[in-house]
């Protein structure tokens, strides 16, 4: 260790050569913007339109439906997530570290009041009133029965429409009825986005309430975009992604991570160790001696070591 | 609005080996990257003049 400090303060005394540093960086600035331009000019980049609430609701209103039912059951992953938006789970940890309960509920989301009830309170559909009065003036216990009920029936059916109507599933299928209406419309794109802020630009509602349903998940699957996918690496289309990722999103193929419900921050952690070891990597026994083992470094600079015969 | 010369909107095709898989956008991309860095260390600097 007191070698290579000596070796750090010492002042060189072997061969130097001129190097225009501005020249090459100026040169290297002018190659890659001509190919990012030439590049863009002839792929463009990934134009994937936006998913809507609307797309869900046209395309898969059996889904809709039985995920706003799910809502109202408390039975959705956002309805059972806990922090960052509500306290009905432990949120994401790293073994004994309960990371995202330390940070607490900073956006908070109740799915079934914020994408159901309180949209609905703005439908023109003239039923809709007396159902949501009969859902807020029931107890929690009613409520959860009656969306329960209604996601058996739904379940034994095969699709919401071809449920027969039971009293036992109270306002809920008027409510989810009145939701889809509201969503095939559009209108309920624009109520959500604009939940959080005046402006339509905070997606976090109508993102929770699209990746609740399978609609949103079907379609990443079918681009490759799920973590068990390597879908990290992967861009829409036929456009190259993230290869350089490839550490992280090759962890999700693999046991303990793959079946893991804390992945994401048990990777992020591992990754995280393994750049503390590159920080540290000339302090590490046997790590630092690699360079002597595998001399990889006198191939680049070959030269030098050729003209001074070392 | 200009459109681009080829399209890439298309569904890419994907290589499966075992655990790994791979899209061909990114097999391309990995291998003109390995193909850069082979030509990097093939390809002497130029000769400093004023050596």
């Amino acid at each position: 260790m007191s070698i290579e400090r000596n070796v750090d303060l010492m002042k060189w005394s072997g061969p130097k050569r001129p190097y225009d540093l501005v020249k090459e960086f100026v040169i290297a600035l002018v190659v890659v913007t001509v190919l990012v331009g030439a590049c863009a000019a002839i792929f463009s980049s990934p134009d994937e339109r936006a998913i809507t609430l609307q797309d869900w609701a046209k395309k898969a209103p059996a889904d809709f439906v039985a995920t706003t039912n799910g809502e109202l059951a408390g039975t959705t992953i956002s309805a059972s997530y806990g922090p960052p938006y509500n306290s009905a789970g432990e949120g994401l940890q790293i073994g004994p570290l309960k990371i995202q309960k330390w940070a607490g509920v900073t956006t908070p989301v109740n799915p079934a009041t914020d994408f159901v009830i309180n949209p609905l309170q703005l439908s023109t559909d003239l039923s809709i009133p007396a159902s949501l009065q009969m859902w807020k003036a029931a107890s929690l216990e009613e409520q959860t029965t009656w969306a329960n009920n209604y996601a058996s029936a739904i379940g034994k059916a095969g699709d919401y429409s071809k449920v027969v109507p039971d009293n036992s599933f109270g306002p809920v299928p008027s409510i989810t009825s009145g939701l889809l209406a509201m969503a095939q419309g559009g209108q309920l794109d624009g109520i959500l986005t604009t939940a959080v802020s005046p402006f339509p630009s905070d997606f976090t509602m109508p993102m929770l309430f699209i990746a609740d349903g399978t609609y949103f998940d079907d379609l990443g699957a079918a681009q490759h975009l799920h973590g068990d996918q390597w879908g990290m690496m992967n861009e829409t289309g036929s456009y190259p992604g993230q290869s350089w990722l490839w550490l992280f999103s090759s962890m999700y193929q693999f046991e303990p991570f793959k079946s893991s419900e804390n992945a994401d921050p048990q990777i992020f952690a591992v990754l995280m160790l393994l750049t503390l070891g590159f920080i540290f990597l000339p302090k590490i026994p046997l790590i630092n001696r690699l360079p002597r083992l595998i001399p990889f470094h006198r191939l680049i600079w070959r030269r030098y070591y050729r003209e001074n015969n070392l | 609005m200009l459109l681009s010369a080829i399209s890439l909107n298309g569904p890419a095709k994907y290589l499966n080996w075992g655990a790994i898989s791979l899209s061909i956008p990114n097999l391309i991309m990995i291998a003109l990257i390995v193909l850069l860095f082979v030509l990097a260390l093939a390809i002497p600097f130029p000769t400093h003049k004023g050596k």
